[in-house]
């Protein structure tokens, strides 16, 4: 009875020693993935900000200016570039509407961005663009991969349609999370004129044909927890003006845009609320499960050759030896 | 023998596991009814 009870336990203290390095190595890589179908919204605002005033051409100070972010997976989309592919690959649609503090439109830059859904590395398929501009991203947007490192990544700036790196600058706390955090800076930079204008009549043509060009530089600063690579927190430094040409009179150049642009607290309330609990789903693949099932295994194999030796102590001296039972302690009579 | 015989089943039954389970992967998903928002929400 103490053999079988020996062997059975044997058996489960193989499963979970070899459940363990499974888990880790094998079906995490494999699960942990972004779904393609996920929906997602985020308001930033700057208060207060600096905005042209289209109809004088003149900069003011108004109280708040919010940027809307919606990412929006388009499964099937994602699930035609996979089968192009071959790859586990998501597809967001994306749209930053900037609204002035009536609520009006300033501007909305539509995106779309294709990438590995394990990897978080970009895909060059499925029609990637920023307002319309065919695009190939290089590093990262939106998101950092699952596990992220303490060192520098690329990371795509939409404005000016190019990849530059992004800097690990230290792990800090953020509400009760550690988080790394991550600082861009993009110098003064000529960019386009985004393709929707907010005053009617007024085009990206008819600004590029008066001679004036639209110039940008910013600051971004990303919390991101590490272990499910989410940012919980961002902020941007943002100007961008407009430069020579006949609409400006006099003036070499006029600010459209100044702000300290930063996460609505209730989003990052609820941005760190939801991180949370999706991090614990990524550390029971990585670590709780594996060294759990690690530690069980160990356990049942001391359990399984206690039972054993017992078994062997309790047999009487002219009792016949079993050979499954020598096998286990590894001698040979 | 009979050891043996019990750590393969044991090490069959996990490697089934997990086959089966990433085989089997998360569900995709449908394309989310809401629209990409052009105005300001009031919380999340």
């Amino acid at each position: 009875m103490r053999r079988r009870a020996s062997l059975v336990l044997l058996a489960f203290a193989v499963f979970f020693a070899a459940l363990a390095p499974l888990l880790r190595w094998y079906a995490y890589p494999r699960l942990a993935k972004i779904p393609p179908s996920e929906y997602q919204t985020a308001v930033m605002e700057a208060s207060p900000a600096t905005l042209l005033d289209y109809g004088t051409m003149k900069p003011r100070t108004v109280p708040k200016v919010s940027i809307v972010q919606t990412l929006r997976g388009n499964v099937p989309a994602a699930k035609k570039v996979g089968k192009a592919t071959g790859r586990d690959v998501v597809v967001w649609d994306t749209l930053s509407y900037v609204a002035g503090p009536d609520g009006k439109m300033v501007s909305k830059i539509p995106e779309r961005y294709v990438f590995d859904a394990h990897s978080q590395d970009p895909v060059h398929a499925g029609g990637e663009h920023v307002d319309g501009d065919a695009v190939r991203r290089d590093g990262i947007e939106y998101k950092w991969p699952f596990l992220t490192e303490k060192r520098d990544y690329r990371y795509f700036d939409a404005q000016t349609r190019t990849s530059a790196p992004i800097h690990y600058k230290g792990t800090r706390n953020f509400r009760g999370l550690e988080v790394y955090y991550f600082e861009q800076t993009i110098p003064w930079t000529k960019v386009p004129l985004p393709k929707t204008m907010p005053v009617d009549g007024v085009t990206p043509e008819t600004v590029r044909k008066a001679g004036t060009s639209r110039w940008y530089s910013t600051k971004r600063m990303f919390w991101v927890e590490p272990t499910t690579g989410a940012p919980v927190n961002g902020q941007e430094i943002h100007k961008e003006e407009l430069r020579g040409g006949t609409l400006l009179g006099d003036r070499d150049r006029v600010t459209v845009f100044s702000g300290h642009v930063k996460m609505r607290e209730d989003y990052i309330r609820h941005t760190v609320d939801m991180v949370k609990s999706q991090r614990q789903l990524v550390l029971m693949l990585t670590a709780y499960l594996p060294w759990g099932f690690l530690i069980l295994g160990l356990a049942l194999l001391a359990l399984a050759l206690l039972l054993e030796a017992r078994g062997r102590a309790a047999r009487p001296p002219s009792a016949p030896a079993a050979p499954a039972a020598l096998s286990v302690a590894g001698r040979s009579v | 023998m009979r050891a043996l015989a019990a750590a393969a089943i044991g090490l069959a039954a996990a490697l089934t596991i997990v086959l089966t389970v990433t085989a089997i992967g998360a569900p995709s998903g449908e394309t989310s009814p809401e629209p990409l928002l052009t105005t300001v929400p009031k919380h999340p």
